[in-house]
């Protein structure tokens, strides 16, 4: 968890109540404007009862400008957002024709291949033109392609397991792959920060649920050895499996996961691993191979590898790796495979390409430079922003990257500011952060030149200033050179 | 599980005892029992009376059940309730104090704190007088 200053806890629970006494009040006096208007639903309930909506309603609708923005062009270093104009205080959106070219801080673009690729692009353009947009069918009809035989192997192959299944939606790979995995009378023990596909699945799944604190091999122990003496609730029988989930690198907080302690608790307790890279596959380790390979964790423990496509290799869909029994009975039972259409095949053609760019088979070595300058770009950019006196949450080498806002009110002016300057930031609140920890969460890529991240850096920190956001000191410009050769 | 809860609430009604000072020019103590009566109108409406969430995403599970009874997942007496018991009799006694136990704030903070303590007693959890407030 972030250590919060006490100061900005009380102004920002400050803040959030007045937001919400505002609401309040407006809630109020709208009951009064609508009770004169004619009500023609007699006899049906409602669909939202009054408090229901209230967040949506009162606050997010408020600077709904900041999130949802489209955009006109690729999603490269560089991209045009679409202006959007409100005639009745942001409740409604109309879109302008004006598009504004703004350097991209907030794409999921590691590797640089959202945009064109002297590789990739003339292979998928190609694969469009063989195989057409859609297979229109099932993985088990006619929706198997050579291609996705191909991708499956390759996968395998560059995650280090026996075998891989594709999916054509990351969040899908995670909600319907856990219920194939475990059911009632089982028992799934998550990161409490795990994405919502993996909640969503876990619920899905019928099994008992257990969180443990984020990131704390200690604390997993403790869940893990009160559950297996307790067994499953109420008839006290032995668990019939238990399987772990964590994440890569978490999208919120940037830091990696400690895989290497994580993997021998379970492996102590014989709990099942499940690691959900879908940061961090492409985007670390020397040759891209995620965490595993950047913390020295031999693939062949963790018994189930996921990830997805979107992030590192531009395309879109996930993949699960593992051995060959399990992808076997998982192409036999995952409703995802069995009834969902199959990844569209000028989006497997994206992914086989840029997995051999990455691994240098396209016989360049363009995969190499491309991990080297997202290391480089990463690791420049967080020590800036910190020498700067900015809250950046993560570890090293992770390439994403939150600066803290945590008051509701700066949210808005750090987006729209930093918008009015060209530069264009993801800006994240609850709920998918906890309510005080509001934050903008920088994405860096490869195809990010050291101009364009001084740019940034320079509107970040001005905008930080006007904002005021620099929660830490500033470390002082460096002076101790110039002082030296005076005196000699 | 936030910092700075509990200090915020003091502050808010340190602050508004002084607000009620300068706006009114009353006595110390008639300034305290208004913002005592402020104080059990406003947490009264929002921890007794509205039920539900303010979210669409937990589909209503919560419908039947005030703020007060969702504090802590239902369990009775943690730290916050208890906090939250002892602060509206701490109000009490100052609105007292300062009026000397005067004939109509004695009353109405006395009605007041009675109001709010049996409100927030863990008997009282799920219980509907009457069935005032029972439907969804």
């Amino acid at each position: 968890m972030v250590r919060l200053p006490y100061t900005t806890a009380l102004t920002t629970l400050f803040s959030y109540g007045l937001l919400f006494a505002f609401g309040q009040l407006r809630d109020f006096f709208r009951k009064f404007v609508d009770w004169f208007k004619a009500k023609n639903v007699k006899g049906y309930a409602p669909i939202c009862l009054g408090l229901e909506d209230f967040y949506v309603r009162r606050l997010y609708l408020r600077i709904q400008d900041c999130f949802g923005r489209p955009i006109a062009s690729a999603p490269d270093s560089w991209f045009d957002v679409v202006e959007r104009i409100s005639n009745d205080n942001n409740k409604t959106l109309q879109r302008t024709s004006h598009t504004t070219r703004c350097l991209n801080l907030g794409s999921y673009n590691y590797l640089g291949f959202a945009a064109a690729d002297e590789y990739c692009t003339p292979r998928a353009i190609e694969s469009l033109k063989k195989y057409s947009a859609s297979t229109c069918s099932v993985r088990v009809d006619g929706g198997t392609t050579k291609l996705h035989a191909e991708l499956e192997e390759l996968v395998a192959r560059f995650v280090g397991k026996p075998a891989a299944i594709l999916f054509g939606m990351g969040y899908v790979t995670n909600s319907a792959i856990i219920p194939c995995l475990i059911g009632k009378g089982g028992l799934i023990i998550s990161d409490s920060l795990n994405h919502n596909s993996i909640v969503n699945g876990a619920r899905g799944s019928g099994a008992t649920v257990r969180v443990f604190q984020h990131n704390s091999p200690a604390h997993l122990e403790e869940v893990l050895r009160e559950q297996i003496a307790g067994g499953q609730p109420r008839t006290h029988r032995p668990w019939k499996k238990i399987i772990v989930i964590v994440e890569g690198i978490y999208s919120m907080e940037g830091e990696l996961c400690k895989l290497p302690e994580i993997i021998a608790v379970c492996k102590k307790y014989k709990a099942y691993t499940y690691l959900d890279e879908a940061h961090s596959i492409g985007a670390v380790g020397q040759s891209g191979r995620g965490v595993c390979e950047l913390l020295g964790v031999d693939p062949a423990d963790v018994d189930i590898m996921m990830g997805t496509f979107t992030k590192s290799f531009g395309s879109c869909g996930g993949y699960i790796a593992a051995s060959k029994d399990i992808i076997q009975h998982l192409k036999h039972t995952c409703p995802a495979h069995l009834y969902a259409t199959s990844m569209s095949p000028p989006a497997v053609q994206q992914v086989i390409s840029a997995i051999k760019v990455i691994l240098g088979e396209d016989g360049s070595n363009r995969g190499a430079q491309k991990l080297a300058r997202i290391r480089e770009n990463s690791n420049f950019f967080r020590s800036e922003l910190k020498k700067m006196g900015f809250e950046v949450l993560g570890d090293n080498d992770s390439p994403v990257m939150p600066i803290m806002l945590y008051n509701p009110a700066k949210i808005p002016a750090f987006s729209r500011e930093c918008l009015r300057q060209k530069v264009a930031v993801v800006t994240v609140a609850f709920p998918a952060t906890p309510l005080l920890l509001a934050r903008a969460r920088i994405c860096i890529s490869a195809s990010h030149t050291k101009e364009d991240l001084v740019t940034a850096l320079d509107v970040i920190s001005r905008v930080g200033d006007l904002v005021g956001i620099k929660y830490f000191p500033a470390e002082p410009p460096k002076i101790a050179e110039v002082g030296h050769n005076k005196l000699e | 599980m936030y910092p700075g809860v509990w200090t915020t609430y003091i502050l808010i009604l340190f602050f508004s005892w002084l607000l009620v000072l300068s706006v009114f020019g009353c006595t110390p103590g008639t300034a305290w029992t208004v913002v005592n009566l402020f104080h059990f109108a406003i947490t009264y409406h929002f921890f007794h009376w509205k039920k539900g969430t303010p979210f669409a995403d937990d589909q209503g599970m919560y419908n039947g059940l005030t703020w007060w009874e969702q504090m802590d997942n239902g369990k009775q007496l943690t730290r916050n309730r208890k906090f939250l018991i002892v602060v509206p009799v701490v109000l009490y006694l100052i609105a007292l104090h300062t009026t000397d136990y005067q004939q109509p704030m004695l009353f109405l903070n006395t009605l007041a704190v009675s109001v709010l303590v049996v409100a927030k007693l863990p008997n009282m959890h799920k219980v509907r007088i009457f069935g005032i407030n029972a439907e969804n």
